[in-house]
């Protein structure tokens, strides 16, 4: 039996109030990384990176389900709520997760919706963390689609979700790794997808707060793939230029879910992000 | 452009895991290729029809608009960003969606693979 590096464990946080069975997953040792999933998926994303011998062996590598998604149950209740994420709750949710964890100061890499938030943190509690690496992260996209089109009765919004963010996706992208990523969404929840949409077409909040980033403190480097349609190069060089001192890195062959889709071709640009967060913080 | 729905319609009945995400789409399409019409009629995910336009009588659930220049790069092996995807297309400004795009989004899996089954087999010269 060989089993892989990745350790998969449980913890109790509380957010917005309520408790959250918030599952994790950690592999490696030296400079913590906390990594954060796309919106309607989970942290079987990040599964090559946290098997990367390369790189655990001087970062330790933590990623989380957010609530209602993978294997952390929603909140008591939920059977009757309609979850819709909000910025709040979500920076709540990363925060009460790295402190739980005992984390100090680590690097936040999150990806499209977890790419976002990285940006409202490294704006709002930039001292929390040691550096940003946001991938496939912008300040605002309002949806071309009915969001509704993803939570109903009558199709299964998992289905329709994964053909969706299919277009996202590069061609470069294995066949395997594209349908695993796929999977992923067709496994979400009902209605979590939508919920997550929710958070990431209608608060723009983040357009506003930018200039408040101070990478002298942090650093902010930006990663987008070059096939994406929902965050697309000039979304991503467009943020950057917004942020004084970001970086921005556009990735030739690879889509939305670059960690997930296509590790090998995402792996130089995500150790190459790495070693920006090395700058020394005046903190 | 004629000769190539023909062979995506052979394709596709002869794709089995394609037929059973399709057997609740019967459903006609309109395919607009530089301003040519094809009116594509799927029953139980079989392409039972394809009938060229124009026509102002033949009702359809949506379109999907194009040039085929667009489309020959849509089916390259490895196409470029935009043309990689029908939704792709539509960003680019080189395609366009109309109608009941709710009944596509339900049967969006199933119509972009049937979209896709030139791509392997797509020449770069000009289309059929």
């Amino acid at each position: 039996m060989s089993f892989e590096p990745i350790i998969g464990r449980y913890l109790t946080i509380t957010a917005q109030g309520r408790t959250q069975r918030i599952y994790v997953e950690t592999a490696g040792q030296g400079t913590p990384v906390l990594c954060l999933h796309t919106a309607g998926a989970d942290t079987r994303q990040w599964r090559h990176i946290l098997n990367d011998a390369g790189l655990t062996a001087t970062h330790q590598f933590f990623a989380f389900d957010m609530p209602w998604h993978g294997k952390s149950l929603p909140p008591e209740g939920f059977e009757t709520e309609e979850y819709l994420l909000t910025t709040e709750t979500y920076m709540e949710t990363v925060l009460a997760v790295s402190r739980a964890l005992g984390l100090v100061r680590p690097i936040l890499a999150g990806c499209s919706m977890g790419g976002r938030i990285a940006l409202q943190l490294a704006a709002l509690q930039g001292d929390a963390f040691s550096g940003f690496i946001a991938i496939e992260a912008s300040d605002f996209q309002p949806a071309w689609y009915d969001i509704d089109w993803f939570h109903r009765p009558d199709a299964h919004g998992g289905e329709m979700g994964a053909a969706l963010v299919s277009a996202n996706i590069s061609p470069h992208a294995p066949k395997t790794e594209r349908w695993n990523t796929l999977w992923m969404f067709m496994q979400s929840g009902p209605g979590v997808f939508r919920g997550d949409l929710s958070f990431y077409t209608r608060d723009d909040s983040l357009i506003a707060r930018l200039a408040q980033i101070d990478t002298a403190r942090t650093p902010v480097h930006l990663l987008v793939g070059a096939y994406d349609l929902t965050c697309t190069p000039e979304d991503a060089r467009r943020t950057a230029a917004s942020i004084h001192g970001a970086t921005c890195t556009v990735m030739d062959e690879l889509g939305h879910f670059p960690m997930s889709e296509h590790p090998a071709g995402f792996r130089p640009y995500f150790l190459d992000a790495l070693n920006r967060m090395k700058r020394p913080a005046a903190v | 452009m004629r000769a190539r729905l023909f062979q995506m319609q052979q394709k596709l009945h002869e794709t089995p895991h394609l037929l059973r995400l399709g057997r609740l789409f019967s459903e006609t399409v309109l395919l607009e290729v530089d301003g040519a019409e094809f009116y594509l009629t799927f029953r139980d995910g079989r392409l039972e029809t394809i009938v060229e336009g124009p026509s102002r009588k033949t009702p359809w659930r949506f379109a999907f608009r194009t040039d085929a220049d667009s489309l020959a790069q849509f089916w390259q092996p490895i196409p470029k960003p935009g043309f990689h995807d029908i939704f792709g297309l539509v960003k680019i400004g080189r395609g366009r969606i109309d109608g009941d795009i709710l009944t596509l989004v339900k049967n969006l899996s199933f119509f972009k693979e049937f979209m896709g089954l030139a791509r392997a087999e797509a020449p770069s010269e000009e289309l059929a």
